[in-house]
């Protein structure tokens, strides 16, 4: 009998496609939920995506009681604790989280302090510190990237310390998610590129890292077959509303493969890039994933080889032989994101980010050694190598 | 009804063989901080009085380590004198046994989700590089390599040797100390 074993949960419901948000009054009828609070940034109120939100409530008599539209990129403990102030003294009873990656993290972090009392966060702070089921909670992307609907986690800063607070429980996973087009139609190019090639970072380390398994696997191809197909076309026609949902469903099929499988270097660098040269998320996996894939190389033959499917299509898969099918993956990663660079300019190196210095690798190098994802790359990584990486990385 | 009376025999096998290996490895990690430059570089990164625990969930072996400064490691037993900073915890004695009878990797039972971090995942990961570092030294090349992702490549015998007679001296010290005390 093989040693192979491997854990896959999902509970969130997924409502996607045409219409999606006006599901959203009869979910939190469901839940019981009739006073919710909204929870996004300015940008996402400026660029009007929560009048289509606050139409569909209203329209089946559902008052959207408060709405905080402050939340920044960077959310803290002080944040989520004035939020939860609001939420109390408004009497709400259930939260939408609307927006990216920050916004949906504070809405599960406002969800913990409101459901579990209290005004600090930060002693919620861990894996397996909740015991038992939150508030009601929906989450609306505006990006199509993070996969944070789908994600057990959320990180918050703690101010006074200094420090990003992790928080893990499958009971910070929303009740449903709503994937609707209209929300990520105005998203500017680089930013679509960015968060798509988050998605497909995602996907391919969920398909070739160590936790890779049968479910995980399927969410991650699927996922990169909707990349491939659909971000160059939505890149040139940003209002191509179908391409617009592909790229949605597939940062969610992204999200949902990698929260069970975890993610490996690609991850690890990006997140000391970030912490260091401040580099969105991004455009970090976008620039790292070909050279960490090559790095991997020789331990991802056979899986990586199976990508060529999703990223090119039967025919190319067909015609290129077995043994040249996981080089050929990368070329195609290349190829996606040379067509990325023409459109919008994507970063496909650290010069062309031009806000990294070579003086910088060492100390990003030593950060990613120590980061958490590092564990699942199914290569072993020294400083060495990292560095290495990160030289293939910089010109 | 043979099986009824080996199975309790057979856990309890189990159960003795994970709580000597965690006593053999937090003797040997406090060793291997003393004999190796390496582990030394890795535990400096260490706030001083770092508490590190490895454990069976749900009250079962095991083994605590603190830093205690300079990149060394003092062995505690399985009692920590406060609360630990750091807990690595096998949901069960059979993912333990898995691990240390060196029939699963460290790194695939992290993938297994046989075990959990409690604590900064960083430290973990540090941890975890120090445990590989150790078991490269004192496991014949042929074990280590089905205890670590990746037997280190500039490991050579000669250093292998010294490292891991020192090791297993100190580790025998210890053992003899504890039993005269």
């Amino acid at each position: 009998m093989s040693n192979s074993y491997y854990e896959f949960f999902c509970p969130v419901k997924v409502i996607a496609g045409k219409a999606a948000l006006e599901h959203i009054p009869y979910e939190l009828g469901g839940l019981a939920a009739k006073r919710p609070m909204i929870v996004t940034d300015k940008g996402v109120r400026a660029a009007g995506l929560l009048d289509p939100v606050i139409a569909a409530c209203e329209e089946s008599g559902l008052e959207i009681v408060s709405i905080y539209d402050d939340v920044p990129p960077d959310s803290s403990t002080t944040v989520v604790r004035d939020i939860a102030a609001i939420y109390r003294k408004e009497k709400c009873d259930s939260i939408i989280a609307i927006g990216g990656g920050s916004a949906i993290d504070t809405g599960k972090a406002v969800n913990i302090l409101v459901s579990e009392g209290g005004d600090d966060v930060a002693k919620y702070t861990g894996a397996g510190v909740l015991k038992r089921p939150l508030k009601p909670f929906l989450v609306v992307p505006t990006t199509a990237g993070t996969g944070s609907e789908v994600t057990s986690i959320a990180v918050i800063t703690d101010e006074k310390k200094g420090v990003k607070l992790p928080f893990t429980s499958s009971y910070l996973l929303p009740n449903a998610a709503v994937i609707d087009p209209r929300m990520t139609l105005t998203l500017p190019p680089h930013i679509t590129a960015a968060t798509a090639m988050d998605a497909m970072t995602h996907a391919v380390e969920s398909f070739t890292c160590m936790a890779k398994n049968p479910l995980s696997d399927a969410y991650a191809a699927a996922a990169i077959k909707k990349v491939s197909h659909s971000l160059l076309q939505v890149m040139d026609n940003p209002k191509d509303s179908d391409g617009r949902l592909e790229l949605a469903q597939a940062s969610t099929m992204a999200g949902i493969a990698f929260s069970n499988s975890m993610v490996g270097l690609v991850h690890s660098l990006g997140h000391a890039t970030g912490a260091i040269c401040h580099l969105p998320h991004g455009l970090c996996m976008s620039l790292y994933l070909p050279y960490v894939l090559e790095y991997n190389l020789e331990t991802i033959r056979g899986p990586l080889g199976e990508l060529l499917l999703y990223l090119e299509g039967p025919e190319i898969y067909a015609a290129t032989p077995a043994s040249r099918r996981a080089e050929a993956s990368i070329s195609a990663l290349r190829k996606l994101r040379d067509a990325l660079y023409k459109r919008c300019q994507l970063p496909r190196t650290l010069k062309e980010t031009g806000k990294v210095t070579e003086e910088q690798l060492d100390a990003i190098a030593e950060m990613a050694l120590d980061d958490g994802s590092i564990m699942f790359n199914p290569k072993e990584v020294t400083l060495k190598d990292a560095r290495a990486v990160l030289q293939r990385a910089w010109a | 009804m043979l099986a009824k009376r080996i199975q309790p025999m057979a856990s309890q096998a189990k159960r003795l063989y994970v709580e000597l290996m965690f006593q053999v490895m937090g003797r040997a990690l406090q060793a291997v901080s003393e004999v190796d430059g390496e582990v030394q570089k890795e535990a400096q990164a260490l706030p001083e009085g770092f508490l590190f625990e490895m454990m069976v969930m749900p009250e079962g072996a095991k083994l605590i380590v603190e830093h205690i400064g300079g990149g060394r490691f003092h062995y505690h037993g399985d009692s920590a004198p406060r609360a630990v900073d750091v807990s690595i915890q096998f949901k069960h004695l059979t993912h333990a046994f898995l691990v240390l009878s060196f029939q699963e990797k460290t790194s695939i039972a992290f993938a297994h989700d046989r075990m959990l971090v409690d604590g900064d995942v960083s430290y973990a990961v540090r941890m975890t590089r120090v445990l590989n570092r150790l078991e490269s030294f004192i496991l014949p090349k042929i074990i280590a390599k089905r205890a670590v992702k990746e037997y280190p490549e500039n490991l050579h015998l000669p250093e292998k040797l010294i490292s891991a007679a020192q090791i297993y001296l100190k580790v025998a010290t210890h053992f003899i100390q504890t039993a005269r005390a």
